[in-house]
C-alpha cells in the first residue's frame, strides 16, 4: 500500500503544457483586412508555434481552395495569411481538426 | 419544472453548444459570462418585436434572431408555455427544441460526460441537497441564487429594464476607396466615450487607418457598409460601454497604469477591459509604392 501524503507532487509538472496538450493556450486573433476592390485578405495570428504552421496553411489552402502563406513576425511570431474573407471557414477548421478550442478564437473584422 | 428553470438550463446549453458546433457569430458575440447575462436576456427577447431600426444595446440580437429562425414551427409553439407575450414563447420553443436535440445527440454518441450529466441533472434537484447530507454544486447554488432573485424581484423578470437605444451609424461611401461614418462624434458622445478609444477601436478591428476630418465625421479607408460599422459598433459597447456584470450603459471608462477600467454607476463593479491591439497587419498596399517611400 502506498501512502498518498508521501508521494512527491510537482505541482508545476504541467505548467509549461496546458491542461489539454493537444490545444494550445493563448488567443488566436483572426482578422480580416480590405485590399483593393472586393478583395480581401485573412490573417490567422497566434497559433502556437509548437505547430507547423506551413502544414496547416498547406491543409487549408487546399481545404478552402484559396491560397495562403507563412509569415513570420518579429513581434507576432508566425502569422498565417490566406486570401479571401477565411474567417468562418478558418475557425471551423481549428475547431474541427483540434488545434484550438472555440473560445480561443478571436474574431476580429465586420 | 418551472419555467425559469427551462431558460437557465438553455443558457447553460448554449455553451457547450458552441464548442461542438462552431459558428462565426458565436465567435464575434463572444462567450460572455451567460449566466449573469441571463435575465437580462430575457428581457432582450421581449423587446424584440420594437425593433425600429435603431442600433440598441442589447448585442445578442442578432445571434439571438437567426437562432429563432431555424426551430420555429406551429408544434413547437403551443407546446410552450402558454404566456401573452408572444417573443417570449418563441424562446421557449427554442430551448426546447435545443433540448432535444442535446439528448439525441449524447443518445448517439453515448458519451459520458460526468459534467454534463451534473447539468441535465441541476434542474431536477435544484433543493435536492437539502434533504441530504451532501454537498451542493456550484450550479445548485446558482440555480438557487437566481430563483430567490425572481422571486423578491418580479419586475426583473416582467422585463423593465431600461432600454438604451442609440441612433444608427450613418456610412457613406466616398469615392470608391473611402467611407465616411457621418455621425462619428454624435456616437462617441452617446456613448460617453472619448472619441480617440472609439476611433482605436474601429480601425483596429477593420484593420485599416483613418481620421476624423473637419466637419466630425470619420473617413476610414477601405469600403464598409453601414451594417459592418454597426458590428463593430456593438462588439464596442459589449466591450467597453455596458458593464460587464450588469449590461448597465451607465459606465464610466477611465484609464489607470496603462489599463482601461470599467466603472458602474449602477451596480459599482469595476473591471479592466481588454487593450485595444491592431496585432498583425498585413501588406495590403502596392509594395513597390512603400518601397519607394522608405528608400
Ligand atoms: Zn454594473
Amino acid at each position: 500500500m502506498s501512502i498518498q501524503n508521501l508521494n512527491t507532487f510537482d505541482p508545476f509538472a504541467d505548467a509549461s503544457k496546458g491542461a489539454d496538450d493537444d490545444v494550445q493556450d493563448g488567443l488566436v486573433h483572426i482578422r480580416i483586412q480590405q485590399r483593393n476592390g472586393r478583395k480581401t485578405l485573412t490573417t490567422v495570428q497566434g497559433l502556437s508555434s509548437d505547430y507547423d504552421l506551413k502544414k496547416i496553411v498547406r491543409a487549408c489552402k487546399k481545404e478552402f481552395a484559396c491560397n495562403g502563406t507563412v509569415i513570420e513576425h518579429p513581434e507576432y511570431g508566425e502569422v498565417l495569411q490566406l486570401q479571401g474573407d477565411q474567417r468562418e471557414n478558418i475557425c471551423q477548421w481549428l475547431t474541427k481538426s483540434g488545434l484550438a478550442k472555440p473560445d480561443q478564437l478571436k474574431v476580429h473584422g465586420f | 419544472m418551472t419555467e425559469e428553470d427551462a431558460i437557465f438550463d438553455a443558457s447553460l446549453k448554449k455553451k457547450k453548444k458552441k464548442k461542438k458546433a462552431y459558428d462565426i457569430d458565436a465567435a464575434l458575440a463572444e462567450s460572455d459570462n451567460l449566466e449573469s447575462g441571463l435575465q437580462v436576456d430575457i428581457d432582450m427577447e421581449k423587446k424584440d418585436d420594437d425593433d425600429d431600426g435603431n442600433v440598441d444595446i442589447d448585442l445578442d440580437f442578432t445571434k439571438k434572431k437567426k437562432k429563432k429562425k431555424k426551430p420555429f414551427n406551429m408544434e413547437e409553439l403551443e407546446e410552450a408555455a402558454l404566456d401573452d407575450n408572444f417573443d417570449l414563447e418563441l424562446d421557449f420553443s427554442k430551448t426546447k427544441k435545443k433540448k432535444k436535440k442535446k439528448k439525441d445527440l449524447d443518445e448517439l454518441m453515448a458519451e459520458v460526460d460526468e459534467k454534463q450529466d451534473d447539468k441535465e441533472n441541476v434542474d431536477d434537484n435544484a433543493v435536492q441537497w437539502l434533504g441530504s447530507d451532501r454537498d451542493y454544486t456550484y450550479d445548485e447554488l446558482l440555480n438557487r441564487v437566481f430563483e430567490i432573485m425572481r422571486d423578491k424581484n418580479p419586475d426583473m423578470v416582467a422585463g423593465k429594464k431600461q432600454k438604451f437605444v442609440m441612433r444608427p451609424p450613418q456610412v457613406v461611401r466616398i469615392g470608391t476607396k473611402k467611407t465616411s461614418f457621418a455621425n462619428f462624434t454624435e456616437i462617441c458622445k452617446t456613448l460617453h466615450r472619448q472619441p480617440k478609444h472609439l476611433l482605436d477601436f474601429l480601425l483596429a478591428e477593420l484593420g485599416t487607418s483613418g481620421s476624423v476630418d473637419g466637419n466630425s465625421q470619420l473617413i476610414i479607408k477601405g469600403r464598409f457598409q453601414q451594417k459592418q460599422i454597426e458590428n463593430v459598433l456593438r462588439r464596442y459597447i459589449k466591450e467597453y460601454v455596458t458593464c460587464h456584470t450588469c449590461r448597465s450603459p451607465d459606465t464610466i471608462l477611465q484609464k489607470d497604469t496603462r489599463l482601461f477600467f470599467l466603472q458602474c454607476e449602477t451596480c459599482g463593479s469595476r473591471c479592466s477591459v481588454a487593450s485595444i491591439k491592431s496585432g498583425f497587419q498585413a501588406v495590403t498596399s502596392k509594395r513597390a509604392a512603400i518601397r519607394a517611400k522608405t528608400a
